[in-house]
């Protein structure tokens, strides 16, 4: 193994015209075959993730259309804009819509197209399960939306309690369109995660030792762990519970066979609890480089926030009865989660302190990005403030189920997750597509979102204060909830206008904006050092670390580890604490499989809503489509070197 | 106002004291926050330079150390709200032996409402009305026959869900005289938005009298008109889903009509009590509330006429 | 663009490793860490339910059957020996054991899927019938995916062994297809034990 931190050899910088000359072998060898064919079979990780961003925008919209017919219903007494079936459709289909095809979704969607260039590598550790995750998520927005189309959206809440989702209450397979849905993003969720885990762990640039990976990578990977601990629940309730009592007459809810209709509560908010974690971490993790960046100063407190990134995954599993305290639960257990839902309220705090502490300390410039960081704190502390009065339990009996609540999870999810989503489009938009979003109508789309945000969700504070319930299609006038309403409604329209100018500023950069080049920001991290958009394999060669801030602690000429093959795609291994270089490893070409195996899914999943034997069907196909995939990598390959298990290391032909 | 800012019950007001408490906390907190963030961002504005700053351990320090204040600071708010809220629940768990215990089943989309008696013949059923004495306190005994409902007057105390396989309670005692508001708050399908229920709370001796004309069964109806409508009433199979005791109607499945008359609200707070409305909801239910379970009975203007009169003998 | 300097060389490191210094390794493990504990969230369900229950298995229903599953339980623990020998070949290179251990190991496994159809009648109550039923077909099922998924992955290995010549990074996924194995085995004690045993125990 070669070891690191020894300059003996001297060092020797590179001519340009063999960089050049590997950087032409390389582009070759990584980029995707032409035309539609190459489309479709990609399994490079920025053509995935950029599509998964694209499509996790889309469905932003989607349920964005969702809640503005909302608002227009309800903006005044008994309107009758939407009837009441039509109401309960759109109102699971958006918190449906939002949850599990926009937010997690476009927080993975980031990690799998910026974790291998933070990390200095070349490309994600698993690229066709990368790309059968995408495209299994396309089988499940198409499922939703053909339904929803066709009258045939889900209508028992994006959380489907029992018994009312049950067949008995929900005839007919609107609920099962719900649970087989969760399902797809659960798949694609989790085949995210794993990838995110191993090219952390395994495929770091030589030199990235534990203490210097980027916060950003930090979050992703604590969130990734997230994921495989939560989604399993909502699977196994949604589809190995709900559903299975609904088509082949399980008994897991039903009290009168000695199921229980409570299990499902618990089972599903121990996934919906860390859910909104999930969806929370990565957004934080996206506020550390642009306020470095913008404050013109590495972060204060880097092991605070990567502990407190830590430690809020660990308490957001020991919360999820907060969501139950209107149900008949014993008191004592009462307040454990009371005091966990307040504890967690601790290292949140701390990774907002540190960022005060960094921009007081700094030297900040309010770009875009940083207005939309200052936006998350004002936006989001009000949401955890509230969030803290909903742990409290007498409170809390009054607030749950009411429109207190829709404020608070809006308050956190827009301002925790939604505002810095959108400071890391506008700090990460050059390095997509090589252009800058414009600043002026970014400007106006902060401005416009954050009073949209407050005018809408505010009043809902004393709407649901005031007595007025969730999931209700409408209310009457004497109830004197009228006048909130409207001004809500005229909030959301707000919200909607800013979100159009969003969406012009991004039509227009993309086709007409300012050239970005590599890095125009000066920012610290290595994804900065490559040409924006990044060519297909990446780096030319991986580069060595020696800080937490790459870019700003190197001067001169950066050092890199050569010797990587440029005729066949082949990443760097490292060992897992202190990335030594330990291994080198072949990396797949763009492969059909994925897509067919994902379609494959839908046929199982999708066909099991109508009639079991389809899941027979679909597992027959899907044995196709795994032998392809273990086909087409087994392919001999000429001398090897292996590393046996008991030390020695030898050539293979 | 059915709001937790008008609470009529020592539960609600002690909930509606600790939420002023947590509110005031909450914006001298925020406030705080914002003001230091927006220092933060604006303090060095006119400074242009663009060079990497690199820290002094000093600067690091005390960056650390105030951070490490603020955390505390946090755990310390923190804490007292875990107190004090600790001790409001508890407090509020606190059950009286004399109360009154009173019986109420959700349905898909109203309320059953049980007064049980030592004397069987004095049993009351009701619907969408909780009538209640001031001061005395209120053991809600909640079940659900279908899916999941929740019990929530906000001038009261706070909610409780009422599930199916499972007995959960309300407690809560009325300390002044008013018709409070209250609405099913656990999405329960198409109606959900239209269960709502009144809980009418009166000085003992209306209470009493109150009690005592509901636990009576129906009068027969003494005039022509009304006596047709008995009749519509029993032809149109009315009976076999609801109740008018003294009667042969026993039916179960919908609320009790024995004093539908004194009632205020008819489906379940949706209308006022008032003939034409009841004839507009005979006529056709699922017009007022979409997915109700009682079918449309499309009579003839004078059976309709005759039945309202019926109905309105039902005191 | 800023000018490279060359710091070290990787071209003499290996280009196949085994265990956790490969990702196929690390892959592997995270799919047991997630249906592991997907069992084990359905296990912590079955026993929710159970006490909250009175009689278990709830009243007809008779205690299971312990003789197949335990006979399958007795040749699952077998299956170790033709895994165990497999991940030896693989990490020796040494082709043809490795194909004899992995046809063996592929016999068991066919004879251990067959037999799983015994041990769901062992069960002695229809899923429908109540809680019980239920879960204890739904967590056997469940099991019975992941046992499906590591005969495919087995005989799949074996039949490309049988059909080219393989890479020699074949051998480490051989090793990895045993570790899958051995958790597979490991998965269905807890079950066993839970599901199979403890109605009639506790």
């Amino acid at each position: 193994m070669s070891s690191l931190g020894s300059d003996a050899a001297g060092p020797v910088t590179l001519e340009a015209g063999d960089v050049a000359r590997d950087a032409d072998a390389l582009e070759r060898t990584w980029r995707d075959r032409p035309g539609f064919w190459g489309w479709l079979c990609t399994v490079d990780h920025k053509s995935i993730g950029r599509r998964y961003v694209v499509t996790a925008f889309a469905m932003f919209l989607a349920g964005g259309i969702e809640a503005a017919l909302m608002r227009t219903q309800l903006a005044r007494p008994e309107n009758a804009f939407l009837g009441a079936d039509r109401y309960n459709q759109i109102f699971t289909t958006h918190g449906t819509t939002m949850m599990f095809l926009f937010a997690v979704p476009m927080m993975t969607a980031m990690g799998l197209y910026f974790v291998p260039l933070m990390v200095g590598a070349r490309s994600v550790a698993f690229p066709r399960l990368n790309a059968f995750g995408y495209w299994t998520y396309c089988v499940g927005i198409g499922l939703l939306y053909v339904a929803l189309l066709t009258n045939h959206a889900p209508d028992t809440g994006w959380f489907a309690y029992v018994p009312l989702s049950e067949t008995l209450y929900a005839p007919g397979h609107r609920v099962d369109v719900w649970a087989q849905l969760v399902t797809f993003t659960e798949i694609a969720a989790l085949c995210a995660a794993v990838n995110i885990i191993v090219t952390v762990f395994k495929m770091r640039a030589p030199g990235m030792s534990v203490d210097r990976i980027p916060l950003f990578v930090w979050a992703q990977l604590v969130v990734a762990f997230m994921i495989v601990f939560a989604m399993p629940a909502v699977a196994a309730g949604s589809t190995l519970m709900l559903a299975a009592d609904r088509a082949i007459h399980m008994q897991w809810f039903i009290p009168a066979r000695d199921g229980d209709a409570l299990l499902w509560q618990h089972i599903f908010w121990f996934f919906g609890h860390p859910e909104v974690y999930i969806i929370f971490l990565p957004a934080l993790g996206m506020v550390t480089p642009i306020v470095e960046t913008f404050c013109r100063r590495p972060v204060v407190g880097y092991g605070a926030i990567v502990m407190a990134n830590i430690a809020t995954a660990f308490f957001a599993f020991g919360l999820w009865v907060h969501h139950m305290f209107a149900t008949p639960l014993p008191e004592l257990g009462e307040s454990l989660f009371t005091a966990a839902s307040l504890v967690i309220a601790i290292p949140t705090a701390v990774q907002i302190f540190c960022w005060i502490a960094t921009m007081w300390t700094g030297r900040p410039r309010l770009t875009v990005p940083m207005l939309f960081v200052l936006g998350f704190l004002f936006t989001f502390i009000n949401g955890g403030i509230t969030g803290v009065m909903l742990a409290s339990v007498p409170f809390d009996r009054q607030a749950h189920d009411t429109f207190f609540v829709v404020a608070h999870l809006h308050y956190v999810l827009i301002g925790g997750a939604v505002m810095p989503l959108f400071a890391g489009l506008y700090f990460w938009f050059p390095k997509f597509t090589g252009r800058l979003l414009g600043a002026g109508l970014g400007k106006w789309h902060f401005w416009l979102f954050l009073i949209g945000t407050n005018v809408t969700f505010f009043p809902m504070h004393i709407l649901g204060l005031d007595g007025m319930p969730r999931r209700i299609y409408t209310y009457l006038a004497s109830t004197g909830w009228g006048p909130l309403n409207l001004l809500a409604s005229v909030g959301a329209a707000t919200l909607a206008a800013s979100v159009v100018l969003f969406l012009i500023n991004v039509v227009r950069s993309w086709v007409a904006g300012a050239n970005a080049g590599a890095d125009p920001w000066g920012a610290p991290g290595l994804e900065w050092a490559v040409a924006s958009p990044p060519p297909p394999y990446n780096f030319v060669h991986a580069p060595v670390v020696s800080s937490a801030h790459p870019l700003w602690e190197t001067s001169g000429a950066l050092p890199v580890v050569t010797g990587l093959r440029t005729d066949r795609r082949e990443i760097l291994i490292t060992t897992t604490f202190d990335a030594r270089p330990d291994a080198r490893h072949s990396s797949p070409h763009g492969s059909f499989w994925p897509f067919y195996l994902a379609l494959c899914m839908g046929v199982v999943f999708i066909g099991s809503i109508f009639r079991p034997y389809w899941v027979l069907i679909g597992t027959a196909l899907s044995c196709i489509g795994l032998f392809g995939w273990g086909w087409e990598s087994s392919r001999p390959i000429e001398r090897e070197r292996v590393a046996m298990p008991n030390g020695p290391v030898v050539e293979r032909t | 106002m059915h709001s937790i800012f008008a609470p009529a019950s020592p539960e609600a007001a002690a909930v509606t004291r600790l939420w002023w408490w947590m509110f005031g906390a909450g914006l001298i907190i925020w406030l705080g926050v914002a003001t230091v963030a927006v220092r933060a961002a604006l303090a060095k504005s006119g400074d242009a330079s663009r060079d990497v700053i690199r820290d002094t351990p000093t600067v690091t320090r005390r960056a650390e150390r105030i951070v490490i204040a603020a955390v505390l600071a946090t755990a310390i708010v923190l804490a007292a709200v875990l107190v004090y809220s600790f001790a409001v629940g508890h407090a509020l768990a606190q059950h009286h032996a004399d109360r009154l215990v009173i019986e109420v089943t959700g349905h898909r989309w109203w309320w059953e409402v049980r007064y049980s008696s030592a004397d069987p013949t004095k049993l009351v059923t009701t619907a969408n009305e909780i009538h209640v004495p001031v001061g005395v306190p209120i053991h809600l005994r909640l079940a659900s026959d279908d899916v999941i409902h929740s019990f929530w007057a906000p001038n009261l105390n706070g909610k409780s869900d009422l599930i199916p396989g499972y007995r959960s309670a309300l407690w809560f005692r009325a300390d002044t005289p008013g018709v409070y508001r209250g609405q099913c708050a656990e999405f329960c399908g198409l109606a959900h938005a239209k269960m709502a229920f009144f809980v009418v709370a009166q000085p003992k001796a209306e209470y009493n009298a109150w009690l005592a004309k509901t636990s009576q069964p129906a009068e027969p109806p003494t005039d022509a008109v009304a006596a047709r409508g008995d009749t519509v009433f029993m032809r149109n199979g009315c009976p076999l889903c609801h109740r008018i005791a003294g009667t042969d109607a026993g039916g179960a499945a919908a609320p009790d009509l024995t004093h539908v008359a004194g009632r205020r609200t008819l489906a379940a707070g949706v209308l006022d009590n008032t003939p034409e409305n009841l004839a507009r909801w005979i006529f056709d239910p699922s017009v007022i509330k979409p997915g109700a379970r009682m079918p449309a009975f499309h009579l003839s203007a004078a059976d309709m006429r005759a039945l309202v009169a019926y109905l309105e003998t039902l005191k | 663009m800023t000018s490279l300097r060359a710091h070290s060389t990787v071209a003499d490191l290996p280009s196949v490793t085994f265990g956790q210094r490969s990702l196929m390794w690390w892959g592997t493990l995270g799919f047991m860490v997630i249906e592991g504990w997907t069992i084990a969230l359905l296990l912590v369900s079955y026993l929710y339910l159970r006490q909250s229950a009175g009689a278990w298995p709830p009243a007809p229903s008779p205690s299971p059957s312990l003789v197949m599953p335990s006979i399958n339980l007795g040749l699952m623990a077998v299956s170790i020996i033709p895994a165990l020998f497999a991940a030896r070949a693989g990490g020796r290179l040494d082709e043809p054991a490795l194909k004899r251990w992995l046809l063996a190991l592929s016999i068991v496994a066919v004879a251990i899927l067959v037999l799983r159809w015994w041990d769901f009648r062992s069960l002695l109550v229809r899923w429908d019938e109540n809680a019980y039923g239920t879960a204890a077909w739904m967590i056997v099922g469940f099991h019975s995916s992941l046992l499906l998924l590591d005969v495919l992955d087995t005989l799949g290995l074996t039949l490309f062994y049988f059909l080219r010549r393989q890479p020699v990074k074949s051998f480490s996924d051989a090793a990895d297809n045993s570790f899958y194995w051995y958790f597979t085995v490991g998965i269905w004690l807890p079950v066993y034990l839970i599901v199979y045993v403890g109605p009639r125990v506790i």
